[in-house]
């Protein structure tokens, strides 16, 4: 049997020896949480879509348009994703000495490490991205053969994202004479924002200044390169959406790059990988002692002292950083540039609907980045679990330990993202306050939650700690978090619209609208001490046992 | 003194431990033999509160680690066969942070990391992270953070896998120190001269049940020693 076909074996079969009808059963709520979420997606992005192609002359365009801002998005995610996923993967596994050991050719293991890069970063993308294009087919009434397209179609994209991310892993791992990953990693975080303010700068908006500016903005975005896999992709899905012949040409265009580029990825990494694995061995002597080296921490800031301390230490937990500062990044600025004030004329609530708009990205933001330094905070003790467990430490205050060590740091950054955001979409007072106490809310309450499902599912043997939060409970945990924030906003959103047309009429609100407003502030706060209350105690539930 | 008493745990209806039961004093050291798979490990774990008992109680100096675990296993000393650590922590860190859980002072504390370093020959290494270790030394630095805390109680499963024979010399002459001050000492061992050597008292277990509890005198009355006791049980009965 061919040895690539060889080392994928004990994954697959890990993989189909986990899977028997008691995990089914046990798996079905997360089934149907992932259906429901899917379901609110979907009629979110329908309704938008609904809204768009209903713009008067330029509908039809817009519509296209943000088709080819998302897989311009996609490209640029999935890049990030693959890179940082890929060092991981090649470089830090705990199964490179091993396979490393057998005689297999390095092509081989290179096979092997580029099949766990592309599922590992790209799993997200194809869970939640489906609804989209669901909703795009249904507002076009696009045949069937535009569903099995478009599947058929993101597979050389992701051959083109992924051939792209490993070949840059491999050759930032090469041109950094790194004997510590870290500094290749930084290295790659500088490149990465400046490659992120090059881009943004060529696709800034020419006028925003009035609603026809904004408009003709939005059409000359630089997004539709012809150098662009978004573009190809587009071009190729678009004539199918619309019940027409697609056009071979990007067909063959996507299928090239995507067998080129990963081919080349490969044969790069035939190159480099041996030497660049020579080069990344721990230094071992030589630790610098830190100012701090006398600093003695108390019983109940041990674990919090501990998991700081290896926090820095740890190449593989703040790389991510990176993705998220520029993520972050991009979505500011796609914000500065949306001409709110210039688009109030064409329709009202625009603060209000944006501000809300704000609420939900931001609530995914915050799932994303809880998922990786909240939900996987008790699974990174590792296999070194059973030092707490043999130490006489409260499991309750572990897990609040584990709760602070996340949940401020996020906060932070959240709570800020959402301010920043505001200020330069000109928000102030009320809306303003609202909206921060929610963000702050929904930190504390996402915070709890994650956490909580982190230790009923923890998982204390992984590869890579970027692997933990794509087990069952991580996956659960992202698809609540993201329903606790759909429903706090909704719920939000009602008497925000109560208040304003109340303002706008210059009356005050009546009882009704009074009551109903308390009603949704209390669902608000109940929702949200359920998510945080519940699994926290779960999982010192969980902890408890053997 | 720890107290097992008729402690039995099952996985999934299979008992890997069954009615097993033994007393040990203060300053005793008690070896705990047996083939693998006999559940030495799974008692162990259920001793230091890693594993809750399906049935029965154990008493570690009187303290139930069922429902006073934290009295308990503050005043347990564990070394497991496996060992996992922080690897990104030094090991004057981790020895740090194993004090500062226990609710050690720092004066105390740090005095008390001195003294275990240099005991330990791990001086040269201290401010090096644990991920460089050679396992000899993480073996070392394991002994080491278990005895931070001055436990009363000493728990050691399979003691003197990969350590080197200056290590094994030292480590010998903590356990008899240790027991000459009252600490109770329970090993788990496969290594027949080793619990010769320091035990004064062995239990045979094989499949989960206890069949044999010896002290040294019954043991050197025993031709062949240990080893004669251990092929009579496990290997030459029918």
């Amino acid at each position: 049997m061919n040895s690539s076909i060889l080392l994928l074996r004990p994954g697959l079969l890990s993989f189909k020896n986990s899977i028997n009808k008691d995990v089914i059963l046990k798996r079905l709520p997360f089934i149907i949480i992932g259906i429901i979420f899917w379901i609110l997606f979907y009629i979110a992005t329908y309704k938008v879509l609904s809204y768009v192609r209903g713009i008067e002359f330029f509908g039809e365009l817009i519509s296209k348009k943000l088709f080819s801002m998302i897989f311009f998005s996609l490209t640029g995610f999935l890049i990030l994703s693959n890179i940082i996923t890929a060092i991981s993967s090649f470089y830090l596994s705990r199964d490179i000495p091993f396979l490393l050991s057998i005689p297999v050719e390095i092509k081989d293991i290179l096979n092997l490490k580029s099949v766990e890069t592309i599922m590992n970063s790209s799993w997200m993308v194809i869970s939640f991205i489906p609804p989209v294009f669901i909703a795009y087919g249904t507002i076009y009434k696009a045949p069937l053969s535009y569903y099995i397209f478009t599947a058929a179609t993101f597979i050389p994209f992701i051959f083109i994202t992924a051939g792209t991310g490993i070949l840059i892993a491999h050759v930032l791992t090469r041109l950094f004479p790194a004997k510590r990953v870290r500094d290749v990693l930084l290295a790659i975080g500088l490149l990465l924002f400046l490659g992120l303010y090059f881009v943004l700068r060529s696709i800034t908006p020419l006028d925003t200044g009035t609603p026809e500016g904004f408009i003709s903005s939005i059409m000359t975005f630089r997004i539709n390169s012809h150098i662009l896999p978004g573009y190809w992709i587009t071009e190729a899905i678009f004539p199918v959406l619309k019940n027409r012949d697609t056009d071979l040409f990007y067909i063959a265009i996507l299928l090239s790059n995507g067998a080129f580029l990963f081919m080349l990825s490969v044969l790069i990494g035939e190159r480099l990988y041996r030497r660049n694995l020579e080069r990344i061995q721990p230094a071992g002597k030589g630790f610098n002692k830190g100012l701090l080296q006398d600093f003695y921490p108390n019983y109940k800031s041990a674990i919090l002292w501990k998991d700081t301390k290896i926090f820095f230490r740890d190449t593989g937990q703040w790389s991510q950083l990176f993705i998220i500062g520029a993520l972050m990044m991009v979505y500011i600025y796609n914000f500065k540039t949306i001409p709110v004030k210039a688009i109030s004329g064409l329709l009202p609530y625009i603060k209000e609907l944006m501000v809300l708009i704000n609420m939900v990205m931001t609530g995914l933001v915050l799932s994303a980045v809880s998922a990786r330094f909240l939900y996987s905070s008790v699974s990174l003790e590792g296999e070194a679990f059973w030092i707490i467990r043999a130490s006489p430490v409260v499991l309750k205050k572990f897990l609040w330990s584990k709760l602070l060590y996340g949940s401020i740091p996020v906060s932070v950054v959240i709570v800020a993202l959402v301010f920043i955001t505001n200020i330069v979409m000109d928000v102030t007072g009320l809306l303003m306050f609202l909206s921060v106490g929610t963000a702050l809310m929904l930190c504390i309450s996402i915070s709890g939650l994650g956490t909580g499902l982190g230790a009923m599912y923890p998982k204390f043997k992984y590869e890579n700690i970027a692997s933990v939060s794509m087990n069952l409970g991580g996956i659960a945990f992202m698809l609540i978090a993201f329903t606790v924030v759909l429903l706090t906003v909704l719920l939000e959103a009602w008497p925000v619209y109560l208040y304003h047309r109340a303002t706008l009429i210059g009356h005050n609100m009546n009882m009704l609208e009074k009551v109903q407003s308390v009603l949704c502030a209390g669902l608000i706060v109940i929702i949200n001490v359920i998510a945080f209350y519940l699994p926290m105690r779960m999982g010192i539930k969980r902890l408890e046992k053997d | 003194m720890i107290t097992l008493d008729n402690i039995g745990k099952s996985f999934g209806g299979e008992w890997a431990v069954r009615r097993l039961s033994i007393a040990i004093n203060d300053g005793e050291v008690f070896g705990l033999l047996g083939p693998n798979a006999a559940g030495k490990t799974t008692t162990i774990k259920m001793m230091t509160g890693l594993l809750r008992p399906t049935e029965g109680r154990i008493l570690i100096r009187g303290y139930d680690i069922v429902k006073e675990p934290i009295k308990a296993k503050s005043i347990i000393g564990y070394v497991p066969d496996r060992a996992f650590f922080y690897e990104k922590l030094t090991g004057r860190e981790f020895l740090l942070f194993i004090a500062s859980i226990h609710g050690l002072g720092k004066i105390e504390a740090l005095s008390r990391i001195e003294e275990l370093i240099n005991t330990f020959g791990i001086k040269d290494i201290e401010n090096e992270l644990i991920e460089s270790y050679s396992q000899g030394m993480r073996q070392r630095l394991l002994f080491a953070s278990s005895m931070v805390h001055n436990p009363e109680v000493f728990i050691i499963d399979e003691p003197f896998v990969s350590i080197d024979p200056s290590g094994m010399r030292r480590l010998k002459g903590v356990i008899k120190d240790l027991s000459s001050v009252g600490t109770t000492i329970f090993l788990a061992t496969h290594s027949l001269h080793i619990a010769e050597e320091l035990c004064n008292r062995v239990g045979v277990i094989n499949k989960g049940y206890l069949i044999a509890l010896k002290n040294r005198d019954e043991i050197t009355s025993i031709e062949g020693g240990l080893e004669g006791l251990f092929d009579e049980l496990l290997y030459l009965t029918p």
